[in-house]
């Protein structure tokens, strides 16, 4: 009995069964037998005689998992992360805070991305007076203005106009604004989480509104939330007639209350503000609005002291995610292959190229794009490299198909200072150490 | 050879323009600076689209009046949508010390302490002449953007105080608070209407509001206004040295010897702690909820999640010790009448007197 094979217990099993109609009593002593041999087996079926310092025991030895049953289908009806996962999670600071966990934001882990598609549960939350939880039998959207027809629709009713279905980024123009005067983060999530990707499903706003007689006066559409901050936005009647959409989904279930359930706007590539939340109102007319947020807040102050207003697109950008502060190369070797990869995007057009360079921007090499490459979305890029354990100054740059090159920080602070708070979109560089550490530094000339 | 230099010339332009809007439709551009996209034989760009006729839907209903009416309250720069009303700047005070101070701060000076980042709504003053300053040198002073020194427009500041503000009890103000409000942050602000200065007697309505010029009404760019707004930011957009665009240099870009910043006070207090571990998280022992814990948060936690002008935050066992030095029926009486910065229920009016205490219960059993 010390030493039981595979083999043995199969044939103990054997026994066990030819002999089922014999008496109970031989019956339970054979049954016993089976028992106790399994019981050993548990250990040690597949231990050869002798174990090896190298052998990996994660191997050699039967796991929980493997050995019991797992879950039955009934739980978790709507299925949650593996709690291994835990630290793949949004995060918060006080500083990103005004003045509380309510008008505030929490930041997407980028380290943890993969592909262009961030999950719904850690998609960033920027809202300007919490999360708004709506009944969708109460919802309403109102479009009126400077139409022929003014219109009331159900959420039923929206969702009955023919769908399109879009991979964009949404970014909040203030990714990366703690930075302008130096770095502060020592990590991704933080000095670029901002922004998160997803695929929208709703109505393009030229499909929704094309029975309603747009009249030729109409320049611009107010876009109104109904959450606390009843957070509104202009947008000139030119976005609207492109590709403007009205988005009930998100990676093809209904919207996050984070992400404006029932129902959010859609302006591909522009700032995340803009992208109206819990939307209850489109009203179209001849002038601007003014909400408060393209004007206290939203517009970006240059050195002249005149502020840019309805600065709407993201400019072309891009940063490495691996390495990074969080993902560094500690664990490497020298000699070992890495892929170096990350995440470039424009709210101006679709990627064109992607250079990285090792010294800081002196020289730059073009590296590829992998994956879909889309317009106003994420793509990726990747390169091969060698790991040689000396000091690197780590950057990629992006440029779009409309021309934008993403500029150094110091082509970007020339133009727009370092009191613009939003749209800071210059290169960013992480510092490797000869331990294979990154750091969050800037280049400056 | 002129022309051939002449056609040099148009070229050259035209390899620029190709390549600056490089797009599938070059030459048009996007109001935002940025490619334009077409379907073209059946795609959009890498999607594939439905083709058909999408028009003549039938769908939903025409909105009444008083529909519309109830939900159309934005108010735009030339006063459509602003209702009759009046205030002054005296009742603005007072309506300012018990609904909006606590995260205003006095005079509008901003949060104080830990809700120092509650917006300033006021620096004193009505100069922009700040708004050149730029912090690239050690100890410079920055711009100061507040009501008077920034907003381009009054429109907004009515609109917004009504439809958003009080901030955890928004949609609560009548027209003539409202009015009273705009007067009071206006006369904090320095500004002056039609040459007179907004002291407390001060009543603000609709004649005098639409007569109101904020200082920095000239100080954004591009033009907006006007049938020409639209066309005015397409153009500002479409020329990248407006806001700062790079060169596709690939070799000997920079002076190699590259000066690195790097983090001076380094910011990590974040929540959940950073961590790229993957072990499994430890249990937390969850009892049960107490009645008045969703009641706090909704209601209360804007100010007593911190210390708040003075507001006994939760968990601070020496503040919820003092003020239960005057007894629990005292601290209710004070939490329903207001006392201090708080107005009565903390402004939660709805709130019944059990809901109320039980709310301060939740406050003092978890700062024990």
């Amino acid at each position: 009995m010390t030493k039981m094979t595979k083999t043995s217990e199969q044939d103990l099993d054997i026994v066990s069964e030819m002999n089922m109609a014999q008496s109970s009593r031989r019956n339970f002593f054979r049954k016993a037998a089976v028992y106790s041999a399994s019981a050993v087996a548990a250990t040690s079926i597949l231990s050869p005689v002798k174990l090896s310092a190298e052998d990996d025991s994660a191997i050699i030895h039967h796991k929980k998992w493997g050995t019991t049953l797992g879950d039955p289908v009934t739980k978790n009806h709507y299925g949650i992360p593996s709690p291994y996962e835990h630290n793949n999670t949004r995060r918060t600071t006080a500083l990103l805070a005004s003045g509380d966990n309510y008008a505030s934001i929490s930041m997407c882990p980028i380290h943890e991305q993969e592909g262009i598609i961030t999950p719904n549960g850690l998609f960033f939350n920027r809202s300007h007076g919490g999360v708004a939880h709506v009944d969708p039998k109460d919802y309403r959207l109102m479009i009126h203005g400077l139409l022929e027809k003014p219109l009331l629709l159900t959420l039923d009713e929206l969702k009955r106009y023919p769908s399109v279905t879009r991979i964009h980024f949404i970014e909040c123009p203030a990714n990366g604004g703690p930075e302008w005067r130096g770095p502060q983060f020592n990590s991704i999530q933080f000095a670029k989480g901002m922004m998160s990707s997803a695929e929208w499903t709703g109505v393009l706003i030229k499909d929704l509104i094309a029975d309603l007689g747009l009249k030729k006066e109409a320049l611009w559409m107010l876009a109104e939330g109904c959450d606390n901050s009843e957070m509104g936005r202009t947008v000139p009647v030119e976005k609207v007639l492109d590709d403007a959409m009205i988005v009930w989904a998100q990676n093809g279930e209904a919207l996050r209350p984070e992400q404006g359930y029932p129902v959010r706007l859609m302006l591909p590539g522009w700032e995340g503000n803009l992208q109206v939340k819990w939307l209850k109102r489109l009203e179209f007319s001849k002038e601007p609005f003014y909400a408060k947020e393209e004007t206290a807040k939203y517009t970006v102050l240059t050195p002249s002291g005149k502020a840019i207003q309805h600065f709407y697109p993201l400019e072309v950008n891009s940063i490495i995610t691996s390495p990074c502060p969080e993902k560094p190369w500690t664990d490497l070797k020298k000699g070992d292959l890495v892929e170096i990869q990350g995440l470039a995007w424009s709210g101006q057009g679709t990627i064109k190229h992607v250079d990285i360079t090792f010294d800081g921007g002196v020289n730059w090499k073009e590296v590829s794009l992998k994956g879909l490459v889309l317009p106003k979305s994420w793509t990726r890029f990747s390169y091969m490299y060698r790991y040689e354990g000396k000091p690197l100054l780590l950057a990629s740059r992006a440029v779009d198909d409309s021309g934008h090159v993403q500029p150094t920080i110091d082509q970007e602070t020339a133009v727009v200072g370092v009191e613009a708070v939003y749209h800071r979109n210059s290169i960013c560089t992480w510092e490797v150490t000869d331990k294979g550490v990154v750091n969050n530094v800037h280049v400056r000339s | 050879m002129f022309m051939l230099d002449h056609k040099k010339i148009i070229s050259t332009a035209m390899i620029a323009s190709a390549i600056f809007f490089g797009t599938a439709h070059a030459g048009e551009q996007a109001i935002d600076g940025g490619a334009i996209y077409k379907v073209k034989d059946g795609m959009y760009t890498s999607y594939a689209v439905n083709t058909q006729d999408k028009k003549d839907f039938k769908y939903g209903k025409v909105p009444s009046k008083t529909e519309i009416a109830a939900w159309d309250i934005d108010v735009m720069p030339d006063g459509t949508g602003l209702p009759e009303g009046k205030g002054s700047v005296e009742r603005g005070d007072e309506l300012y010390e018990v609904k909006c101070g606590m995260c205003h701060g006095d005079f509008g000076s901003g949060g104080q302490g830990s809700r120092s980042t509650y917006p300033t709504l006021s620096v004193g003053s009505a100069s922009t002449e700040t708004l050149t300053n730029q912090r690239n040198v050690p100890d410079a002073d920055g711009p100061k953007r507040a009501i008077g020194t920034y907003w381009p427009q009054a429109s907004t500041l009515f609109w917004y105080i009504q439809s958003g503000m009080p901030f955890p009890h928004p949609k609560s103000l009548s027209n003539d608070d409202t009015y009273a409000l705009v007067a009071y942050i206006l006369s904090i602000n320095e500004i002056e209407i039609d040459g007179e200065t907004l002291d407390d007697e001060y009543v603000l309505d609709r004649e005098k509001f639409l007569k109101i010029k904020m200082p920095n009404v000239d100080g954004f760019i591009p033009n907006i206004d006007g049938p020409e707004g639209p066309a005015n930011v397409k153009k500002f957009l479409n020329d990248p040295k407006n806001y700062g665009n790079g060169t596709r240099c690939m070799k000997d870009c920079i002076d190699p010897k590259v000066n690195i910043v790097r983090i001076k006070v380094e910011i990590n207090a974040f929540e959940p702690p950073m961590s790229v571990e993957r072990t499994m998280k430890e249990e937390k022992v969850t009892g049960k909820v107490h009645p008045g814990q969703k009641l706090y948060e909704a209601s209360c936690s804007v100010c007593h999640a911190t210390d708040a002008m003075g507001a006994p935050n939760l968990g601070n066992k020496d503040a919820w010790a003092s003020v239960l030095e005057k007894g629990i029926d005292k601290v209710y009486a004070n939490g329903i009448n207001g006392i201090n910065a708080m107005p009565p229920k903390g402004g939660a009016i709805d709130l019944t007197e059990a809901q109320f205490k039980s709310a301060v219960d939740y406050m003092i059993k978890n700062s024990k």
